[in-house]
This record gives C-alpha cells, structure tokens and sequence, in this order.
C-alpha cells in the first residue's frame, strides 16, 4: 500500500465524526446504527493497517495537521509506540461487534446508538493519544477518550454502574489535571509542549519545576494505567461495565495510560538524576501491583472483578518492565501491553458472552457450562492459561523478557515476585476451569444455555487465535519496539 | 563423532498425536473412530521413532529447529541418544496402554476427551524427549502438566479434585521454579541449548550456580516425585488405572526424572559438578528417598497405593545413579527408564485387570487370584522379580550398573543402598505373589468377567520385554546399545574435546 | 517566558497551589457526591489559574494585532491552553451531575456512606458493592 499521509488524522478523526454522526443518524434504528460504526471501525482498522506497513517499509514519520507546522499546528507522529493504535482498532471493531447481540438484553434499545457513538468517540481519542507528541493534544486527547469511557461504564444498566462510573469519573479527572497542570510547568520551563523538543531543552530547566512535572505526569498516568496504589478506581469500573465495554477498557484504555508513561520517559530521558527515582518506585510499585492484583483476583468470586483485578496485575508487570530499564526488560513490557491487550478482551468477551446466556457471574454458578458453550468456555480456559504466561502463550513472551531483564538488573527478588504472582494466576485460573469443566451444572439457566451467535464467537475466536499467535511471534514484536528504548532511557544503562 | 542430520521425524513424531487428539476430539463419542484414530497414530508414532533408532546407533543426530520465539531463546528438536532412548520407552509403551485403555475404559464417560488428552500427553512426551533447548523442554513440561490434569479430574468427583489440585498445586509450582532457574540460566550464559554437554560454567559464581542446581533439581523433581515433593503422587492414584500406569510408568513421572539427567549432564555438565560437588548431596537425598518410600510402600494396603510409593522409590534410582556422575551410573540411570516403565507398567496393568475382573483393589484381597488367572499374576510375579533384581530380569541390569557405578565413582555405600532396597521389594511384593497363587480362594469369590484379550495382551508383552530387557540386554540394536551410547555422550564427550 | 528559577518566586503560583490543595481535600474528604464535583472544578480552575499566569510577561501587550500596539506580548498559547481545558472541564463536569442524578435516582442518596451501605444488604447490586 502507497504512502498517503491523510491517513494519520484520518484514524483518529474519522471515529470521532463518524460517533458523532451516530445518533443524529440512526437514533431508532440500532442495527443500522451497528452496521455503520462497524464500517467506520473497519475503515479505520483499515488505515491503520496502511500506517502500520508505512511504519515497517520506512520508518517513522510525522503529520502537521493543516499544514500548520509544529509549535503551533498540530502535530501527529508514528512510532513504534503510535503503531498500538493498530491493536486498538482491531480490538474495536471486535468488540463493535459482538455488541450487535449483546446489547440486546444489556442496554435500553433507545440508549443503542449513544452506545455506539461513545464507543466510536473512544476509539478515536485512543488513536490521536497514540499518534501525538505534543503534551497539551495528549490532554485534548486523553480527555476524549476519557469522557467516553466514564460515559460507557454508565450504560451498564445496573444501579452500581452509575456509582462506579462516577468514581472513576473522579479519579480520571484528577489524573487528566495533574497532566495539564504538568504540560502548564514543562511549557513555562521550555516553551513547547512539543515532547521531543522539550526533552532537548530540558537541560535549561532547574531541577524543582523538572522534578514537579515529572511527579505531576507520572502520577497523572500512573492513574489513568491503574498502577497500584491509584488502582482501586479500575475492578468496579470494569466490572460494572457492559462487556465489550469492559474489553475495551481494560484491553485499551489502561494501555493508554501506559503510552503516556513511554512519553514521560522519553520527556524527561535527559534528566538522568529525577528519572533514577521514578524507575525505581516504577519496580516496586508494579511488582506491589503485580502481587496484590494477583490476590485481589484469587479472592473474588465474580467473573468480571476477577478479570478487572487481573489487568491491576498485569499492568503491575508492564510498569516493573518500564522501570527496570533495560532493553530486554523494556521491550518485554511494551509486548506485554499488545499481548495483555489482546489476552484480557479475549476473557471480558467471553465472560460477556457466558453472562449474555446465562445471566450469571458468580463462578461457582457456571459449572457444567462447557458442555452447553463448549467453545465460549474453551476459549476462555485457553486465554486464562495464556494469561498466567505458561510458555509459547502470549502471555510468556513479555513475563519472560522482564524477568530476564530482572536478572540482568541484578534485581533477583523482582523475578521471585513474578513467579509467585504467576503461580496464583494460574490458581484462579484452575479455579474456573475447574467450574467450567469438571462440575455438574448447579443452576438451571446453565443447564438450559446455548451457545452464543457467530457475531459473538467470531471476535472471541480470533482473539484467543491471538493468544497463542502473538506467543509464537515474540520476536518480530519486540525487534518491532526495540527502536523505542534508546529515546527513552538517554543515559541509564 | 556425531553427524547432526536435519531431519522432520522429530517434529513429526511430536504432532502425530497432536494430531490423533484433534482428530479424536472431533470424533466426539463415535467409539470406532477413536479407536481408529488413537491405534494407527499410535502405531505410525512407533514406526517413526525407532526409525531413527539404526541412525542414532550409527552415531547420527537429527535435528529440526522451528525458529527463534524470543531472542536467544529457539523452538527447536534435536534426537541425541538420550532423548531417544526416552522416546523410544514412551512410543512403544503408547502402543500398548491405548490398545489397554481401549478395552479398560469401555463404559466410562466421556471417552472423547480422555483419548484426547491421552494422545496430547504423550505428544508432549516425545516433545520433551526431543527437546533441543531447555526452553522447548519446559514448554513440553508444562503442556504436559495442561494435559494430564483432565485425566487425572476424569472421575468429577471430590476425591479426583483433591487429587487434581494437588497435583496442579505441585507440578506448577514446580514449573515455576523451573521457569526461574531457566531465566538465571539464561541471564548468566547467554544460552539454553542442551546440546553442548554443560551450557554454565564456574565464572557464574558460586551462589548463583547453587541456586539455579536447586531451582531446576527442586522443579523436575516435583514430577520425578522426589521427596519431599512426591505427595502428589499417591493422591493422583485415583485416576482410571491406564492414566496411573501413564502418569507413574511413562509420561509425567519420566518427564521429571528425565530433566534432572538433562540438567545434570546438559546445563551443568558433569565435569562441572565435579568440581562443585552439588551431585553428592542429590545422591544422599535419592538414596534416602529409596529406603523410606520402599518402607512406606511396605505399609500400604491398597494394590494401588503401594505400586505409587514403590514409584516413588525406583524414580530415586534413577536419581541417584545420574547423580553418581560415573560412566556406568549414568549408563544405569539411562537403561532405568526403560527397566523400570515396563516393569511398572505391567503391574499397573495387572492391578487394572484384577480390578475389573474381580473388582478387587487390595493387597489382602489377592488371596487366589492368581489361580484365577494364572497369565496375569504370573506376569506381575516376573515384574516382582524385577524389581527385587534378580538376575536375567531388567531390574537386574539397572543393579549392576549402579552398583558398578557407585565403585566406579567411590560411594561404596549405595551398593548397600541396593541390597536394602532389594531386600524391602522382597518383602513387599512377595507376599502379594504368595497371596495369589499360594492362599486358597474365599468360598464366595465369582468368576472373573469383562476381561478382554486386549487387556491381558499388552500385560504379557510388558512382561516378555521385561525379560528380553534382562536377558538380551547386550544384543545389538537393542536400546541397551543406545543407553550406552547415551551415557558416552553424557560423560565423554565434554573430556574427549578437552 | 522566563526561566524555571522564578517559578517559585510568584505570588500567583502559590495561590495556584493553595487552591489545588484545597479543592483536593474537598474531593478526597468529603462525603456528598456533589461536593466532590465542586471540589474538582476548584482544582480545575487552579491549574487554568496557573497555566494563564505563566503566560504573562511584565508590562507586556495582549496578544491582538493592532494599530500602535508594540511588544512584548503575552504569550497566546497559555490561553488557547485553558480555554480548551475549560471547556473539556465544562463536559466533564456535565457528565458527573448527569451520573449523580442517576445514582440519586436508582441508589436513592448522593451520600457515599448511604449508598454503600445499601450496596452490602442489596445482593442485586452486582459487582463489588462496597469493595471501593
């Protein structure tokens, strides 16, 4: 595919327009209303793809926005790191959907088309978040997708979802002012938002304002992330909310807080002397994260706070793999942030679509279901086990380079944490597995299901394809990412 | 010296059963395509792997690399001698527990599944025989954990849970520990291949080493069943009896033995445990563990609970002989695998056929049994005298080597290791084979019924290699010629480049 | 555009900072749904206080291009900064009253310990009740 450099705005404009236009369009008719955001979504895979082969064939690159060149216009770039917007989309478009059936019985068919819209609305900020380099479009860009998601947790038609919603609303507000309020201190030091030119000039910057910034921002993601300990907006959030809703958030959303913590490293790469203390509470913190998610999940009994828990626990290894700092380490971390991405919409689908059928989320009321859903239940043991990382799944390649990393760090103890944190996946894992298949229904409804329709078994089957497909290419994703790491770090080994 | 050949009949022999589990789980409950479908993978799994058995005694090693997953770390078969020898026990024995199962497990439930992941557990069996790297080895270890947890479950009932989460509570510790002996492997030389003989060498540190020997020993010996890491072991005999002679004869017990011989010779290298000395302290361990599980065997009352603690007992032979780091212990350690699969198997069969013949499970429920069937309890009583280690018998073989092996490398005192230990399975089988031919039978005993041909079959053909491994042990292109070569490689290699 | 040095050194950050703290404690402490939305829009403005102040040069010009109007002017881009985050403020602001309606309406109370409590009597209240 050619070069047209329209796409890069395209992906991040066209699902905002398109969500936009959704309820003007088709506020009464919810299957029209499907079928356009899904060929909005698809359009948008599309031209993500397209920037995506642009970005392997020659490199990276970068789009003034009208012509307006930076400082002032706006400015969108590709890198390695932008290229997550591709996931994103695809990861979209499924859970796009699998919504078609699912919101049937889950949202006021009035409702439908906001519910579309605010998906499409979301995808789009994830993308420009992705594709900018300028920390006050970061914000513009954040709070879109933000807005969004607090709006998609309230379409749950549960009474707590409204509740979870709104604490999330809180948190993510927080977080999205300490990133203004940072852009606010890193443009009075430098004068550009711009990231790349700030990093170059930060040397200009005394050492408190730096300090005071880099706290502000990382801090301000760290929450966006769910990195323990401004974690506990996330398992109501995502438990409440409709389950695509839930894919998307934990499989994407986090992910961006993620990103944004990339673009802090690479912000402040020069500034060795402030990063050292923020890599080192990065390591504890998500290796805090890592063990007390993995906890949280084996103590809860509902499918979906378990599953929320797990991404606490999951983002607990991307940030130790962040904070180590070496090159094994790193890319393991920016893999695990595809292959998590990947694994947990796999489960939050395939627990949308036991609950779809069933109405149940207790796990101890799901025994016996995998002989009524063979292949919802299989793909969800497939993902669990890909999830606690045993070896060629998705989930290893990541776990694998950071605990290289970890040794390499001479930090043993981080490599004990993961390995722990690992073993107690797999126990409520087991623990489902163990309900799906080798226990007799104890509720009617479990014994009287069907399984799902293919529009809700086709997302769930490539995405568990994805689970052990993206375990066996480890390699070209990290040789992919591994251009990152020399922005990030400057001089820590 | 060796020829590495590249060459697809490792890769094949690895998904041929993959490929009968897929073919028998879509075969759903159509009994006739399972039984299809497992015999002929099972038979062409056979033809496949002693087909590079001339090759490999010809010195050959084949080998097929799929690829680089993560850096440094490959996907990859490699067929030396060793991995072989294992496949070999490990196909053949396929063979005869699927034509066993098929007629065992006629009216259980189902069926689909347990043929399914029958065929995957062996799959991943030859997959750790064939392993190239310590990677590809633990890939294989845990699938094989994966896939034996739903034979183990296959009951549904609260004691095949507890016995199922036990296990996995073992095992995947186990496999954590592996995982991170593995990454310090890995971090301190660059390297997890396991064709060089010894990939770590003494700059590592010293610490650093010890820990990695006991991370890697601690979790293959989770599934060898060392103690203190056996109790798995008894708890999962209540799996249906072709998955006991699965679990404690070939696949999962074997697996764990056969890692602390790929970990002894291939990631530590003999040489280098010489100097470090770490092998003594295993060899005491093991040689302790012989003597106490052969005590409490003594003391259990179940036919089956006695052949697991007897288990437990023979995996630490071979344990302790790899550990002797001696040319003919190794050659023990190796020849075990065989001696001791076939001679276990047969009992487990045997139990088998006892308890669907005559519905009894229990040491002193034998009395007249083996009037009643005299072919069977006169194949337990041949796999007895194995175990006792009298001459012309297997178990005899695997004796004298380790014996040899223990004068060879100067610990006199497992010799006597091996008298007691011979003394003790007197004192535990003899009296089983006393009670079924010599004890008249109760007043009220029925007829044995649902026995079939095909059950008795494969007990008699275990029963003759018994023999044949004893007496005809030095034959040419036997697999003794193989394990030889095997330990040659194991030990002399590294001192002949030297 | 100064150098980082004086950011301490005027009398408007310290506000800044004086009111962030403020609307922080509103938002962490207390126990009504709407004061916590009121403590948000105090830290918001805070920070549009302080972005607008770092854009302000000494006897400097609005930035308008006119007739007789001379530099140095303001700089502009602070401006265009808080007016957006203004208006993204307005929408989040929105959407919190919006979902405190719909917890009154459905949970009955717009007091966090009320709601709660009723969470872990109500089984029906799904995911978490309380677990916050």
């Amino acid at each position: 595919m050619t070069h047209w450099p329209h796409w890069l705005p395209l992906v991040a404009a066209l699902p905002m327009v398109g969500g936009v236009l959704t309820p003007l369009l088709f506020r009464s008719r919810p299957s029209l209303a499907w079928a356009w955001a899904v060929s909005i979504a698809s359009v948008t895979t599309l031209a993500s793809s397209a920037l995506l082969l642009t970005l392997v064939g020659s490199g990276p690159f970068s789009y003034a926005v009208g012509g307006w060149l930076p400082d002032y216009g706006i400015e969108l770039q590709f890198d390695p790191v932008s290229a997550l917007i591709s996931p994103v989309c695809i990861i979209g478009l499924l859970s796009l959907i699998f919504s078609r059936r699912y919101v049937e019985r889950s949202i006021d068919p009035k409702k439908v088309s906001f519910f579309y819209a605010l998906v499409l609305v979301n995808l789009g900020g994830l993308n420009g978040f992705m594709m900018t380099g300028d920390l006050f479009n970061m914000f513009v860009f954040m709070e879109i997708f933000s807005v969004s998601a607090y709006a998609l947790v309230a379409t749950a038609r549960e009474p707590i979802a409204a509740l979870a919603a709104f604490k999330y609303l809180l948190m993510g507000a927080l977080s999205s002012l300490l990133v203004l309020f940072s852009a606010g201190v890193v443009f009075a030091m430098t004068g550009t938002l711009n990231i790349a030119d700030a990093a170059s000039r930060m040397d200009v910057a005394g050492p408190m304002p730096a300090a005071l910034a880099l706290a502000a921002l990382a801090t301000g993601f760290a929450v966006k992330a769910a990195l323990f300990p401004v974690h506990f907006w996330l398992p109501d959030a995502h438990a409440a909310a409709p389950a695509p809703v839930s894919a998307i958030l934990s499989a994407l959303v986090v992910k961006a807080g993620v990103v944004g913590m990339l673009r802090t490293l690479e912000l402040f790469a020069g500034a060795e002397q402030l990063l050292q203390p923020l890599l080192t509470s990065l390591v504890w913190l998500g290796a805090l994260g890592a063990l007390g998610g993995a906890l949280m999940a084996l103590v809860q009994r509902d499918i979906k706070l378990m599953l929320a828990y797990s991404t606490v626990a999951n983002i607990g290894y991307i940030f130790i793999g962040l904070g180590l700092a070496t090159a094994s380490a790193a890319t393991g971390a920016m893999a695990h942030t595809l292959n998590h991405a990947v694994i947990k919409s796999a489960l939050f689908l395939a627990a949308g679509a036991i609950i779809h059928r069933t109405g149940l989320r207790h796990i101890d009321d799901l025994r016996g279901l995998a002989r009524r859903m063979p292949v919802t239940s299989f793909a969800m043991a497939f993902a669990l086990v890909s999830l606690s990382g045993v070896p060629p799944m998705a989930g290893f390649v990541g776990k694998w380079q950071i605990a290289v990393g970890a040794l390499q760090a001479g930090r043993p103890a981080v490599l004990a944490v993961m390995i722990i944190a690992g073993l107690i996946v797999l126990a409520f894992s087991v623990r489902v597995i163990n309900a799906l298949y080798f226990r007799p229904p104890s509720r009617i409804s479990v014994a009287s299901a069907t399984e799902v329709p293919l529009s809700m078994l086709l997302p769930i089957a490539i995405l568990t394809a994805g689970c052990l497909g993206l375990g066996m290419t480890g390699q070209p994703v990290l040789e992919f990412v591994a251009p990152v790491i020399k922005n990030l770090y400057g001089a820590v080994p | 010296m060796t020829a590495e050949l590249i060459d697809l009949r490792p890769a094949l022999a690895v998904v041929i059963s993959l490929a009968c589990a897929g073919a028998v789980f879509a075969a759903r409950e159509n009994a006739r395509w399972r039984a299809i479908w497992s015999l002929s993978a099972a038979g062409v799994k056979f033809a496949l792997v002693w087909s590079m058995l001339p090759g490999a005694l010809g010195g050959a090693v084949y080998s097929f690399r799929v690829g680089e997953v993560l850096p440094g770390v490959a996907f990859g078969f490699r067929v030396d001698a060793l991995g072989l020898f294992f496949a070999l026990v490990s196909s053949t024995l396929w063979v005869l527990t699927t034509v066993y199962a098929l007629a065992y497990m006629r009216k259980s439930h189902s069926l689909s599944r347990f043929f399914g992941y029958f065929a995957l557990c062996i799959s991943t069996t030859v997959g750790i025989a064939f392993a190239e790297n310590l990677f590809t080895l633990f890939v294989f270890y845990e699938l094989l954990t994966v896939c034996t947890y739903p034979l183990i479950m296959h009951n549904e009932d609260l004691a095949a849970r507890r016995a199922g989460r036990k296990y996995l509570v073992y095992t995947l510790s186990g496999g954590g520990l592996i995982l991170a002996g593995m990454a310090m492997v890995y971090a301190s030389s660059g390297t997890l291949s396991l064709a060089q003989a010894g990939i770590l060498d003494a700059s590592a540190g010293g610490t650093t080493l010890l820990v990695i020997f006991v991370l890697l020993i601690a979790g293959f010996g989770v599934k060898a069943a060392l103690m203190p890491l056996h109790a798995w072991l008894p708890a999962a005999m209540v799996a249906p009896t072709p998955v006991s002679a699965l679990l404690h004869a070939v696949a999962v017990v074997k697996a764990g033995v056969f890692g602390i011989i790929r970990v002894i010779y291939d990631v530590f290298g003999a040489d280098l445990l010489r100097q470090l000395g770490y092998t003594d302290w295993l060899a005491v361990l093991a040689g302790a563990v012989i003597i106490i599980a052969s005590v409490k065997a003594l003391r259990q009352r179940h036919i089956k609970a006695r052949l697991a603690w007897s288990t437990i007992s023979q995996l630490s032979y071979i344990v302790l002989a790899a550990s002797l780091l001696a040319p003919l212990g190794t050659l023990a350690a190796i020849i075990h695998i065989a001696n001791q699969a076939f001679s276990k198997i047969t009992m487990f069969f045997v139990a088998g056929v006892i308890e669907r013949g005559t519905g009894k499970t229990r040491v002193d429920e034998l009395a007249g049994v083996g009037r009643q069937m005299p072919w069977t309890m006169a194949a337990f009583t041949l796999a007895s005298l194995s175990f006792i280690g009298v001459p012309l018998t297997a178990g005899f073989v695997t004796k004298w080597y380790l014996s040899l092996g223990a004068l060879q490398g100067g610990r006199e005192v497992f010799v006597g290791v091996m008298v007691v230990s011979g003394l003790l399975n007197a004192a535990y089988w003899l009296p089983m084979v006393y009670q079924a031919f010599f004890r008249p039978m109760p007043a009220d005993r029925k007829a044995p019924a649902g026995v079939s041909p095909m059950m008795v079959g494969p007990v008699l053909i275990c029963a003759a290699y018994i023999i044949l491994l004893g007496a005809g042990a030095s034959a040419p292109a036997m697999p003794f010629s193989l394990a030889e070569a095997a330990a040659r490689f194991a030990i002399e290699l590294k001192a002949s480049v030297e | 555009m100064n150098a980082a040095t004086s950011v301490f050194s005027h009398i408007d950050y310290l506000v800044a900072v004086a009111l962030f703290l403020s609307g922080a404690w509103i938002l962490l402490t207390s126990n009504n749904l709407v004061k916590k939305i009121i403590g948000l829009n105090v830290m918001e403005t805070s920070v549009f206080a302080f972005i607008v102040t770092t854009g302000m040069i000494d006897d400097g010009a609005p930035p308008l291009l006119a007739a007789g109007v001379e530099g140095p002017f303001a700089s502009p881009l602070p401006h265009a900064l808080v007016l957006t985050g203004i208006v993204v403020a307005v929408s989040v602001t929105s959407l919190a009253l919006v979902l405190v309606l719909r917890i009154k309406a459905e949970l009955g109370s717009v007091e966090l310990d009320e709601i709660e409590s009723v969470g872990e009597h109500d089984d029906s209240a799904g995911p978490g009740g309380g677990s916050g």
